[in-house]
């Protein structure tokens, strides 16, 4: 039965054309991304620059996982969040504007059981996401760049990651299922707020706001004591899989606590929802 | 089936419904009438546990809604005004989605829904496709997929053309007959609720300002026509002989118990007076209706 239910909301949610859009505009951004670094010699140059600098050999680690590192990191601060918290957004509230949610009110299903089916359709969302971003960003960076390369990954903040093509890809993969959990949570904060009396982009927009402000208080340089206290530094552990070393206690400690935040946004949205009136 | 006792629902200051006792018994067609904002779509809300009330006790088919939603809500099918669906998904799927809310629903009894509300043929269309009275169509088929005992009716011809609301009231009355279906019907359209309904309660303001059958509701006053030559002076004698209880619209008056025409044509003919015409006027619910809408003063 839960299943069934899950397969409708999952119909549902990707039976409609504008769950499409955060697909195609990724798919796009990729190609846009790919296209300049391969087209625009200075920016390549400089890829490989770095990599010189580094004591290795830029042309060897020009590669498809470069690029595609490079193109996630990107993504994963610009159009992930939004995509996955326009989801999460419509995910209650854009039923309840539309009226179906006074349908299925009329049935015997309890709230707690909807809304539980509807945030696991939203994860379902931002697994698929993440990986479109990944296998996209292979596909296109494999189109224009050597296939076989090492990984060369220069994230701020970080050590420089420096791997052969085996432990790159096993590297780009390890990040990419902990992007899951990134997308995840700020799918699981649109949603929160969804399930208030609200329309589904004050949703969507309310859970970005929060992000940003939560980065940009993590970023100002008197607070830097206190990073471990803010969302953005958790929601960042996926980078850490590029470091030369993986902090494991470190990740097992943000995925907790991402686990935590989740699970509050979820209890939440519920609280929330148990007690609002649904009303045409 | 439906029992409301004492039910009240309070939005911030604003009493959405006073106080509200309905009783529906198994097999009827009850009516709910009122205005628009007369807690008509508040107090189904609450029948269906989508709004919680302030106070009072709600019971559908025996079972506490706000505690036991679940089991009350297992036999009932409910319909709102301009029904909505997923509109970018065809109408099959549509009744799956929405059928698999209450329990896994086999193909064979989606497909003989969709024959029994005349929609064979179009259920793979996308329901963007559909006209307004296939959505009707299709909003009934949802709500009898589950073999319901009791349909709850909000406006379900608002919006329909003529044609589409015979349709309705027709499909109701079959429903009614075949299957033996407890109805409430909320509804604006006072000839509708007049043809299929054996009871109502009529909402004003959010009280309940009448409850009984149909019969009670356009007998209750006993109005009969009265043509003279001078109305107002016949009002005045009839009032001092105490025959009469009332008067209106300078034609009607309404006769005290165990007065009869007769006796009013012979008082009057006795002083008199030139009776032109006198007959029973037949109250039509819509008659009953407005007088009951009517403000008051304390």
């Amino acid at each position: 039965m839960f299943f069934y239910q899950l397969k409708n909301e999952l119909w549902k949610l990707f039976g409609k054309k504008r769950t499409y859009m955060g697909f195609l505009m990724l798919l796009l951004a990729q190609l846009l991304i790919v296209g300049l670094l391969r087209y625009y010699p200075p920016a390549h140059h400089s890829i490989a620059r770095t990599v010189e600098r580094s004591g290795f050999i830029g042309e060897r680690y020009l590669s498809m996982l470069t690029i595609a590192t490079i193109m996630a990191v990107v993504l994963a601060y610009t159009m992930l969040p939004l995509y996955v918290a326009l989801i999460g957004g419509d995910l209650v509230s854009k039923e309840a504007e539309d009226g179906t949610l006074r349908m299925i009110l009329s049935r015997p299903v309890s709230r707690v059981r909807l809304l539980c089916l509807k945030w696991l359709a939203g994860f379902v969302f931002a697994i698929v996401l993440v990986l479109a971003l990944a296998s996209g960003g292979m596909f296109f960076c494999g189109l224009f760049f050597p296939v076989d390369g090492g990984l060369f990954a220069q994230v701020p903040g970080q050590d420089l990651g420096i791997f052969n093509f085996a432990d790159g890809l096993g590297r780009f993969f390890l990040a990419h299922i902990f992007l899951i959990v990134k997308a995840g949570t700020i799918m699981s904060l649109a949603f929160m707020f969804s399930c208030f009396n609200m329309k589904p982009a004050a949703a969507a927009i309310l859970a970005l706001s929060l992000i940003l402000l939560d980065r940009i208080l993590m970023e100002i340089p008197y607070f830097q004591d206190l990073k471990e206290c803010f969302l953005s530094y958790h929601l960042n552990i996926w980078q850490v899989f590029f470091q030369p070393h993986i902090p494991w206690w470190q990740v097992g400690e943000s995925t907790g606590i991402l686990f935590g935040f989740n699970l509050t946004f979820l209890i939440i949205g519920l609280a929330v929802f148990q007690v609002r009136d649904i009303k045409s | 089936m439906i029992s409301l006792r004492h039910v009240q629902k309070n939005f911030g200051a604003r009493l959405a419904v006073d106080q509200l006792d309905l009783e529906v018994q198994h097999g009827e067609i009850f009516g709910l009438l009122g205005h628009n904002g007369a807690g008509k779509s508040t107090a189904i809300g609450m029948m269906l546990g989508q709004v919680w009330p302030t106070g009072g006790d709600i019971r559908i088919c025996g079972f506490d809604v706000t505690v036991q939603r679940q089991h009350a809500l297992k036999k009932v099918g409910a319909i709102f005004e301009a029904p909505v669906f997923y509109d970018y998904l065809s109408g099959w799927r549509n009744l799956e989605i929405l059928s698999h809310y209450t329990a896994p629903t086999p193909a064979k009894r989606i497909r003989e829904v969709i024959d029994w509300v005349g929609l064979t043929g179009r259920e793979k269309s996308k329901v963007r496709t559909y006209s307004h009275g296939m959505r009707a169509r299709l909003a009934l088929a949802q709500a009898l997929l589950p073999q319901p005992e009791l349909l709850i009716l909000d406006e379900p011809s608002d919006g329909l053309d003529p044609e589409g609301i015979h349709e309705m009231r027709q499909t109701i009355l079959r429903l009614h007959q075949e299957f033996g279906l407890t109805i409430l019907l909320s509804s604006h359209l006072l000839n509708e609720v007049e043809q299929l309904c054996t009871r109502i309660a009529v909402l004003n303001r959010g009280k309940k300002v009448f409850d009984g059958t149909l019969a009670e509701a356009t007998q209750k006053q006993n109005w009969v026509r009265l043509r003279v030559g001078n109305f107002d002076s016949a009002i005045e004698q009839l009032r001092a002989a105490e025959l009469i209880s009332g008067a209106r619209d300078q034609k009607l008056i309404s006769l005290n118990d165990g007065v009869g025409t007769d006796q009013i044509v012979s008082f009057l003919v006795g002083r008199g007076m030139a009776v032109f015409e006198i007959a029973p006027q037949d109250e039509t619910l819509e008659d009953f209706y407005l007088e009951l809408m009517k403000p008051r003063a304390h």
